[in-house]
């Protein structure tokens, strides 16, 4: 392992347990919530801060491949986030 | 869905999250097959809310990994090329695959995990090490990126992590050292899971009422699994997921044969 590599861990850590722990704080509010109101918006939008959590975490790790002139796995982050952005893009889009 | 339901829900996440992270596999294999069997959801949205599962598995648990800098970020983001289209392939043509044959795809990956347990749970007898990671260079990237396209192909159709595919590959293949192998898998599931569950929640497969108290469940018991999982004896983790596996195929081929799929 490259001793840079230790900054990258660590920014995408920290962008795993934000999104972890956003996301849990949402949901469990959200059906709280739902048992007074009926509505699961909150929870909603928990599992979307859930959802959107490993792309964020692509995007963390290809800016820190940048930083680090790492054009190649800049380029691969690049990819799997061109992938996944396919994925959003295709989602209404029933074969 | 009722207060009982819920809390029900809650405790299977709990169930498939803590000994999935206690026995370092990912859990996500029991929830499709659960609500499928025991919730009648249909095959598809099981897999949505599986998927969703799957990826709060890997946020809560791999933070933990990576932080440690035993998770390979720069093999895990190259292989995620392969899984993430196969994830995204499957997830598209999902609604082509019949019923039934999803149900015995399943089974059969269940037995398939339940095997893979016994050879680790085999293993796990010898007194665990934790010795230092040995200095390695990942090989045979093609043969990794196409059984990560496999890997993501059946995490888009089943809704599980696929982690039996992978992690044999990265080790046997790949020469990468287990531990990596494992907590690399562990990190790319949730990009992989990711990208299928956008199509499946487009789709509206993903039924919030039963996704929300399923990930509850799944964060609270996989971040305390993940965090006692050097104090617990792997083993006989490994023993109740074999028996729960093994029942779950079961199960399923006894639904599938009685035409509770069609």
């Amino acid at each position: 392992m490259r001793r840079d590599d230790r900054n990258a861990d660590r920014m995408v850590a920290l962008t795993l347990k934000a999104g972890a722990y956003v996301a849990f704080s949402l949901i469990v509010a959200g059906l709280m919530l739902q048992s007074v109101t009926g509505s699961l918006k909150i929870a909603t939008v928990g599992l979307v801060v859930l959802l959107a959590t490993p792309v964020l975490r692509i995007m963390v790790a290809g800016i820190q491949f940048l930083r680090e002139h790492d054009i190649k796995y800049a380029l691969i982050s690049a990819g799997v986030l061109g992938i996944v952005a396919l994925a959003y893009i295709l989602r209404v889009q029933a074969l | 869905m009722s207060l009982g339901a819920t809390l029900l829900l809650i405790v299977i996440g709990f169930g498939a999250g803590g000994f999935g992270a206690l026995a370092g596999v990912g859990g996500g294999i029991i929830i499709t097959p659960l609500l499928a069997i025991y919730f009648g959801l249909p095959m598809y949205q099981a897999v949505g809310v599986s998927l969703v599962a799957v990826i709060a598995t890997s946020t809560a648990t791999s933070a933990l990994y990576v932080e440690r800098h035993i998770t390979d970020i720069r093999l895990g983001l190259t292989l995620e090329l392969g899984t993430t289209t196969g994830a995204m392939l499957a997830a598209l043509f999902a609604h082509r695959v019949n019923r039934g044959t999803l149900a015995l795809l399943l089974a059969g990956f269940l037995l398939t995990s339940a095997v893979s347990m016994v050879r680790k749970a085999w293993s796990s007898r010898k007194e665990e090490r934790q010795t230092e990671i040995p200095d390695y260079r990942p090989r045979n990237y093609p043969l990794g990126l196409a059984s990560a396209l496999v890997a993501g192909g059946l995490s888009g159709l089943l809704g599980i992590g696929s982690g039996p595919i992978k992690v044999p590959v990265m080790y046997l293949f790949m020469k990468v050292p287990l531990r990596v192998a494992t907590a690399t898998s562990n990190f790319m599931i949730g990009v992989t899971a990711a990208t299928s569950a956008y199509i499946y929640w487009g789709r509206g497969d993903v039924h919030v009422p039963v996704a929300a108290p399923v990930v509850v469940g799944v964060f609270a018991g996989s971040m305390l699994g993940a965090r006692l999982a050097s104090k617990v004896r792997t083993f006989y983790v490994l023993l109740l997921l074999i028996g729960v596996t093994s029942w779950l195929a079961v199960e399923m081929i006894y639904k599938l044969a009685t035409g509770g799929f069609s």
